[in-house]
């Protein structure tokens, strides 16, 4: 029973099935042997990877750097202007707007922008990757903090609760569940972030590598590049998943 | 727990020698809604005195403004200027009420990210004891609370009553005098009902407290309460007041007395004329 509950499991995994992909991608491109240039085989991406393997893993390590950092500072940022929001009717009435309409402006127009202000850096990285962060944060926390159970705020006030405690104690809690998935929607972004600020101007990161392919030609090298991505916005996201697993496991009531 | 035949009377309720000092009262209490040509009045004239230590049931047909009244009470909502609320003889202004009445609402509002315990000293929590010492105070009343064993469950692993006594232990360990319960049994089968009530009357004897009850069921206002005030259609204001002189500890099979059934008679024309006025109102708004 145990053993088959394990295959069973085994079987519909995540990882099972992106291995029947990888399987069938190599297949296929045995099979029907398209150009490289449309599709190379798994195997001659992995090849490549290997044969520039030092410089990957340091594109891989900074990229990812700049995404955390960029991630952190947007989180903290979006956490707190949320919360400024919610319990700041002017404050949202004025100064959300201009959030709002300061990503409607799309990223690749600031870049020349950053550059001027914070010259090739690791700081403009994170800037961009900020910047695409820290909006659906702000919003999903200011969702997640005013549809507090306004039955629970009146339990904690017949207790003689004062509004820190309220906050600590019920408002952030019952938030929580909201303010993840801004988290998980800003993990992504902030990693398309880092990646589109390393395009202006930088010499080691996965964007680097990128344009470095395109302009080359190497069709086979952004083949590898994607794949990177891809690893790591998985591994981004799954470990906030983890993270998410441990704060907010309780079953929502709503 | 138990159905408990050896449910105690608090001395205070067997003979008041002499006249026993005030809890709380309400003198001329209105709540309005909205400004003169559209106002919705929800509470009228309500003046209302509840003695130490007794129990009182509140019964009243849907929308009558018992809970509006109740949360004036708690504290929640200021009552109209021209009347006052007066807790141990001292008036109450606007927010002084809050954190000096242990409230109860409909629902149980436990919070799921909590463990039963936890969610037992949410009130001693607020009040700054520390979590340590407030554990181990709730750990004590577990068993008596019929919660033995569940100490590290989680809300969504109870069943209906189980919540409804977490949620009671909750009010119970923020320990004020004056305990406001809104329908607590309200959404509970009938067999777990009579089993909570009997079961709450226990409770009360042994931490004698001062009970304001809010039902609409004539047969739980009754078999609790020491007096049971009815309330009038909308506005709500008391149409009237019911000293119960049944004997206590009161049998779940007190029911069947007829003593009982001519209280019931009684108090159920008396709700009746007044759901009919509801139906009316709502008809005519309709």
């Amino acid at each position: 029973m145990k053993a088959v509950g394990l295959t069973t499991r085994v079987l519909r995994s995540p990882a099972f099935a992106l291995l029947l992909v990888a399987l069938a991608w190599e297949l296929a491109v045995l099979a029907f042997a398209p150009s490289p240039r449309y599709l190379p085989a798994l195997s001659a991406i992995g090849r490549d990877a290997w044969s520039v393997w030092p410089q990957l893993l340091a594109c891989f390590n900074r990229t990812l750097l700049e995404t955390l950092l960029g991630f952190a500072l947007g989180a903290a940022f979006g956490g707190a202007c949320g919360t400024v929001f919610t319990y700041s009717r002017w404050m949202e009435r004025s100064v959300f707007p201009l959030f709002v309409v300061s990503q409607t402006v799309p990223i690749v127009a600031f870049g020349a922008l950053i550059v001027i202000w914070f010259g090739n850096s690791l700081l403009a990285k994170v800037m961009t990757a900020f910047f695409l962060t820290f909006f659906p944060v702000t919003v999903n926390t200011l969702r997640g903090l005013k549809s507090c159970d306004p039955q629970r705020i009146a339990l904690m006030r017949s207790f003689g609760a004062s509004g820190l405690v309220m906050f600590v104690k019920l408002a952030v809690p019952s938030a929580l569940p909201q303010i993840m998935v801004g988290l998980r929607l800003g993990i992504g972004l902030s990693l398309i972030g880092s990646i589109v600020g390393e395009w202006f101007g930088e010499t080691v990161g996965l964007g680097v590598m990128l344009m470095e392919a395109m302009n080359g030609d190497l069709v086979v090298r952004l083949w590898v590049v994607m794949v990177a991505c891809g690893v790591m916005g998985m591994l981004l996201y799954g470990a906030l998943s983890l993270i998410e697993r441990r704060l907010v496991w309780w079953r929502s009531e709503a | 727990m138990k159905l408990s035949p050896l449910e105690v009377m608090p001395a205070a309720a067997v003979a008041p020698v002499e006249a026993p000092a005030t809890m709380l009262e309400l003198v001329n209490v209105w709540k309005r809604f909205g400004e003169a040509p559209a106002q919705t009045v929800a509470v009228a004239g309500v003046n209302l005195k509840i003695a130490k230590g007794e129990f009182v049931t509140l019964v009243g047909p849907s929308g009558c403004g018992k809970s509006t009244l109740f949360n004036m009470i708690a504290g929640l909502l200021p009552p109209d200027d021209d009347g006052a609320l007066l807790l141990r003889g001292t008036s109450q202004r606007d927010g002084q009420m809050l954190g000096q009445v242990s409230f109860m609402p409909q629902r149980d509002l436990l919070f799921p990210w909590r463990t039963v315990l936890d969610n037992a000293i949410l009130a001693l929590e607020v009040e700054g004891v520390p979590r340590k010492v407030a554990r181990e105070r709730a750990a004590l009343m577990l068993p008596e609370f019929g919660l033995k064993g569940f100490a590290d469950h989680y809300p969504h692993q109870l069943s209906g009553g189980m919540r409804q006594r977490v949620a009671l232990m909750r009010t119970f360990l923020f320990e004020r005098d004056l305990l406001l319960l809104d329908e607590p049994f309200g959404a509970l089968d009938a067999l777990t009902r009579t089993r909570m009530q009997h079961w709450l009357l226990d409770i009360w004897a042994r931490h004698w407290r001062t009970v304001l009850f809010i039902t609409h069921d004539i047969d739980e206002a009754i078999v609790l309460g020491d007096r049971v005030l009815v309330m009038t259609a909308r506005p709500g204001t008391i149409k009237s007041e019911t000293r119960i002189d049944l004997p206590r500890p009161r049998d779940p099979s007190i029911v069947t007395s007829p003593e009982f059934m001519s209280l019931k008679r009684r108090l159920l024309d008396e709700i009746e004329e007044e759901s009919r006025k509801t139906f009316a109102q709502e008809e005519a708004a309709s």
